[in-house]
């Protein structure tokens, strides 16, 4: 059953990241006045399947001077590390299935499944790091370093803007939390924790984005300076793990933003017809998805003396002036 | 049955990861050894039922401190170790301390009577207990605990600034304004790599601990797992 649930789930999520790919392709080609990739299928809706097959089809190249265990198994972890937290996501409400009777849209409920989350996150940095080391090449150790600063510098913003969410709901269990993000204020306002959480959600979505490597923040891969960053050296299959990780992770910071922020499944009309909960679900993570590519067409990057201060010199603290807001609001509250 | 196949798979595996981290002459798979063993350790924390210490286990360790060491490792592109002729006097001196903590280990798991079996429902491994725990009965502990790190981060910022004008990776490592030379410092570095392989090592241990414990102390609460140290 739970097999089941996990299949099922980890081939939803696959060819969503796969769609992804494609509608970042059509879009940015849509905001830059070209196609974009059009020809296989109808208005390419194929194209994920032929990239596939051409991933699988092209040479493996181990480059001579690497380190072979290690360039095989950086991208290994950071493609484990990016599917691993899927599984505490709630994607719906208790929907009667036939044949099954009810069954809760959520593979497995954690006492602590933020920071399981957060945990499989942080483990994740290896991935690139090592990938950047075990090349042997200047490009990748450039990206890997970049990357992996980057990334233990945004963890922390990103970590902290979550506190707030966590006080307010009193538990790390995400199915919860988005069951008490259900009815309204003032029968119009969705209760959200959006809504007084706002300075948080901010917080987390810029370091989400810097977390994912993503416009613009993508210094670790800066085409113009490092060719392709940490995974210069990678070709076929291995590079398609990295590149189908940088998806996944997208996607699932895009799910925790929902779950947390926006309230999950809620929307209106689920108490009546569950099975709606998935669709708002989904029209929210993909809300964030565009947004995703929406900014790598309109923005550019950093400099990384910027990233790091705004890192640490104006994201820190927000963050941290946030967690005390909000206890000073719920103490005075009650 | 199955938690018994698991925890021999994660003590296993804990097993042969501490003994690579000994084993090995490159740095960074000691380095790589030892997030697998606290990875595994992480696992057999799930099997004792204290989920909360496990993610913070992962979150400390795996995820802040060991990314700091590997960081570190790939920066200065530490070399392998030489084989050096043991020492005898060495070995003694190890094998004594080994036979004390084995002893000590064998009498206490000798004096506890009853059979060291957890049961899923005690509640000490839980996110709640913790924090009750932590904010009413070790609430002092706790604090001093606070205060100690907060003294070892400024210690650590302190230490970096004054080698800040001599010495680029320890700029580097004091955080916010080093971010421009990071971009230089591999180039610089692979001349002098002796010399300032030379001064990190001790720095890196406490700059890292600091940064960890930053951490910590902004609310990813590690003083429960410091507390089992």
């Amino acid at each position: 059953m739970k097999l089941l649930g996990i299949n099922i789930a980890f081939v939803a999520v696959l060819l969503i990241v796969a769609y992804t790919v494609l509608a970042e392709r059509r879009i940015l080609a849509f905001i830059q006045g070209r196609l974009g990739p059009n020809r296989v299928g109808y208005g390419g809706l194929l194209q994920p399947f032929a990239d596939l097959l051409k991933f699988i089809l092209k040479e493996e190249i181990i480059p001579d001077k690497s380190t072979k265990f290690v360039y095989v198994l950086a991208p290994m972890i950071a493609i484990t590390a990016a599917l691993m937290t899927i599984i505490v996501y709630p994607f719906g409400p208790t929907v009667n299935v036939p044949f099954l009777g009810p069954v809760d849209l959520v593979i497995t409920r954690l006492d602590i499944g933020l920071l399981y989350v957060l945990g499989i996150t942080s483990v994740g940095v290896y991935g690139i790091m090592l990938a950047g080391w075990s090349s042997n090449n200047k490009y990748s150790l450039m990206g890997g370093l970049r990357a992996s600063a980057q990334m233990i510098s945004y963890e922390l913003s990103l970590g902290l803007s979550l506190v707030g969410v966590v006080m307010m709901s009193g538990t790390l269990d995400l199915y919860d939390m988005v069951g008490q993000q259900g009815g309204y204020w003032f029968y119009v306002i969705p209760r959200w924790n959006i809504i007084p959480q706002f300075l948080g959600f901010v917080i987390y979505l810029i370091s989400a984005i810097a977390e994912t490597n993503r416009v613009p923040f993508d210094l670790p891969e800066a085409e113009t300076e490092l060719v392709a960053g940490f995974h210069t050296e990678y070709s076929a299959m291995k590079f398609a793990f990295f590149f189908m990780a940088e998806y996944v992770n997208m996607f699932t910071v895009s799910m925790l933003a929902t779950t947390l922020f926006l309230g999950g499944w809620q929307g209106p009309f689920v108490e009546t017809f569950p099975p709606l909960g998935v669709l708002y679900f989904l029209i929210k993570v993909v809300f964030f998805l565009f947004l995703y590519i929406w900014l790598r067409g309109t923005l550019p990057r950093f400099r990384f003396d910027q990233l790091m201060d705004f890192g640490w010199k104006f994201l820190l603290p927000v963050a941290i002036l946030n967690v005390i807001l909000t206890a000073t609001v719920m103490f005075f509250k009650g | 049955m199955f938690s018994v196949l698991l925890f021999i798979l994660f003590a296993g595996l804990a097993l042969g990861c501490a003994i690579s981290l000994v084993v090995q002459r490159n740095p960074l798979y000691c380095a790589i050894s030892l997030v697998g063993v606290f990875v595994a350790l992480a696992g057999l924390y799930i099997l004792l039922a204290a989920p909360f210490i496990a993610a913070v286990q992962v979150i400390v360790y795996a995820g802040a401190i060991m990314v700091l060491v590997v960081f570190v490792i790939m920066l200065l592109n530490v070399e392998e170790e030489e084989h050096r002729p043991s020492n005898l006097r060495y070995i003694l001196i190890g094998v004594a301390l080994g036979a004390i903590l084995f002893g000590e280990a064998a009498f206490v798991l000798y004096s506890v009577h009853t059979p060291l079996t957890v049961q899923g429902n005690t509640g000490i491994g839980l996110t709640s207990s913790i924090g009750t725990g932590l904010f009413t009965e070790y609430l002092l502990p706790f604090e001093v605990t606070s205060v100690l790190i907060l003294m070892a981060i400024v210690g650590a910022m302190s230490l970096a600034r004054r080698a800040a004008s001599t010495n680029l990776s320890a700029r580097r490592e004091a955080g916010g304004d080093g971010g421009s030379t990071l971009a230089q410092t591999p180039l610089r570095l692979t001349g002098d790599a002796r010399t300032d392989a030379a001064i990190m090592p001790g720095e890196t241990a406490a700059t890292g601990r600091a940064m960890a414990e930053l951490q910590i102390e902004r609310g990813e609460a590690a003083a429960p797992s410091r507390e089992k140290e």
